[in-house]
């Protein structure tokens, strides 16, 4: 075997090598880089409450994207275990950066930072969320 | 990155090994044969089939854990294959071997769920602690252990005198340590980081909480000291140091870990031979050039002598490393394919790690955070220990490349390790679980979906 073809194979070898690795390298790299909890979904603009003082679900976090609707009934985006929320209780959406609320027309009402909500309302990190005895924050 | 592409990959690292072998057949003056389809079908069947079981079993799961084991798996076969030809084909047999173990575990897995492996946590600890000390029975029994370099590592399975098979049962162990201690330190991780007592500047929990680690210490001594295996000893030590860390947050377990075991070292250096003999291979290799340094020192020259590309494939002496299939492969790699062939191999173990990793961080609860964590783990300081051992940034410990170095206990270890990973990375997909979570996961899912 001449020193050329050897020297070419010897490349073609380490260059393969590189070529698989960069491949792996360039994928695991938005992989890794994307929201822990939506690990293989696009990265989207999302906006986080907890649930902060709940008989059940305390702990709980709650990701918007879109628009998602919160209620009593298992029809509703997000299930609250409360016996005051009405079935079909408030809708969060998100608008670029900033999250909404939206009263549904509810029975009990919805209250944010203390203040019953009568139209939409924008909501800011820190505010806290009441409906019945469920208590959110939002991130 | 899809399952589709996660296929190509395999091949395309099946292609890597069998071009590997033919540049290898053709640096000898022959034509690439039979050796080279063989690589090509076996690499393909073995990851392949995996591949397969993945989609049948675990279809949510990460699609990069097994290309990477599957190049490493094939640099591995070629340079085994390069020094050793009959090695390498054991070495297939093996990559088979383990492919379908692996295809068991995941099968088990599925059928079972991770909860079975938390269920049965003292059968694990006892599974690993009788495999760590199987090599201690006498040599002469049909199953009995065998000093091999020194070290009393294996097992081997004699029948009229012949021996069948040898294992490595320590490899095995691991997994099972690992799958132990961590359904044990999730359920105790709480007590663990709570500081109670103060020791002077210490603060430190519960003693009673500190017997697990009491214990990893006097395991990994007792393993220093009888089967003379610096490398196990080192592993298992810094494997329990680290899982406490990533159970607790407290990185007084590590430094803690690395105090007891330098304290035990320096003892066992006074006292014993070979480790004393070990410890001045490392610092003065040249001083006993011919013998104690011998190993250490020829790794050395096929370090510097493989330059920046390597020698180019079969072209080096990487035959002059004393078992340079096993725990120098590294170094047998390093002076073929030179810095960039070795820096790639680094690079993927690298990789690896952050996957494994990964998939901890994204795991629903403790115990599979941990599992996750400490499989990973234990693939990355065998990679450290071995690497930086043949390099001589740490004293050698004779310990094998995960994937990479000849040995069928090793890759059958390995590939489990991986498939346990594949399936836990499957879960944080799927969380159809009946447990208390069920509730976060569930709100959480419904949140992202809209």
């Amino acid at each position: 075997m001449s020193a050329l073809v050897a020297n070419v194979l010897k490349l073609a070898f380490v260059g393969m090598l590189y070529l698989f690795l960069w491949q792996m390298a360039r994928s695991i790299g938005t992989h890794l880089g994307a929201d822990v909890d939506t690990s293989r979904k696009p990265r989207r603009r999302t906006g986080q409450l907890t649930i902060v003082r709940s008989d059940g679900q305390a702990g709980t976090r709650v990701t918007v994207s879109d628009s998602v609707v919160l209620g009593r009934s298992p029809d509703a985006d997000v299930l609250l275990e409360d016996p005051y929320a009405s079935m079909f209780h408030l809708r969060l959406t998100m608008d670029g950066d900033t999250m909404s609320l939206a009263d549904l027309g509810t029975t009990n009402g919805t209250y944010v930072n203390g203040r019953r909500v009568t139209g939409p309302i924008t909501l800011n990190p820190g505010d806290s969320v009441q409906v019945g005895k469920t208590i959110m924050e939002v991130k | 990155m899809s399952r589709n592409a996660e296929a190509a990959l395999l091949v395309g690292a099946a292609i890597l090994a069998a071009l590997g072998t033919a540049i290898v057949t053709a640096a000898g003056g022959d034509r690439p044969d039979a050796q080279t389809a063989l690589t090509f079908i076996i690499m393909l069947a073995a990851f392949g089939s995996l591949h397969l079981a993945f989609r049948q079993w675990a279809a949510e799961a990460s699609p990069y854990l097994l290309p990477i084991a599957a190049l490493l798996t094939a640099v591995g076969l070629v340079e085994i294959f390069r020094l050793d030809a009959r090695a390498a084909s054991l070495q297939r047999w093996w990559l088979l071997i383990a492919a379908g173990l692996g295809i068991a575990v995941l099968f088990l897995l599925k059928r079972l769920g991770i909860e079975a492996l938390l269920r049965y946590r003292y059968l694990f600890l006892a599974g690993a602690l009788i495999l760590f000390l199987l090599p201690l029975l006498p040599s002469s029994w049909p199953l009995g252990g065998v000093e091999v370099n020194g070290s009393r590592l294996w097992l081997q399975l004699r029948v009229f005198d012949t021996t069948v098979v040898r294992f490595q049962p320590a490899e095995l162990a691991k997994v099972l340590l690992v799958i132990f201690l961590a359904s044990y330190l999730a359920s105790r991780h709480r007590a663990l980081s709570t500081m109670t007592r103060r020791l002077g500047p210490l603060s430190m929990p519960e003693p009673r909480q500190l017997f697990p680690l009491a214990a990893a210490w006097a395991l990994s001594l007792v393993v220093l000291v009888y089967q003379r295996d610096l490398g196990a000893s080192l592993l298992l030590l810094a494997l329990f140091a680290s899982m406490l860390y990533a159970a607790s947050g407290r990185l007084s377990y590590p430094l803690v870990g690395a105090g007891l075991f330098v304290a035990g070292a320096v003892i066992a250096a006074q006292v014993f031979d070979h480790v004393q003999r070990r410890f001045d291979a490392w610092i003065r290799p040249w001083d006993d050039f011919a013998d104690s340094g011998f190993q250490i020192a020829q790794s050395l020259f096929a370090l510097g002598s493989g330059s920046l590309t390597g020698s180019g494939l079969g072209l080096g002496r990487p035959d002059f490393i004393p078992s340079a299939t096993t725990d120098f492969v590294f170094s047998a790699v390093a002076e073929e394919t030179g810095l960039a062939g070795s820096l790639a191999v680094v690079a993927a173990y690298a990789l690896l790690v952050a996957v494994g990793f990964g998939i901890a961080l994204r795991a629903r609860d403790p115990y599979r955070k941990l599992l996750a964590a400490g499989l990973t783990a234990a693939i990355a300081i065998q990679a450290i220990l071995i690497i930086g051992g043949v390099t001589r940034l740490l004293p050698l410990t004779g310990i094998t490349l995960p994937f990479m170095s000849y040995g069928g206990s090793s890759l059958v270890a390995n590939v489990i390790a991986i498939v346990i990973l594949a399936r836990l990375s499957h879960e944080i997909g799927n969380s159809a679980s009946p447990s208390s979570l069920a509730v976060a996961s569930q709100l959480r899912g419904k949140g992202n979906a809209k």
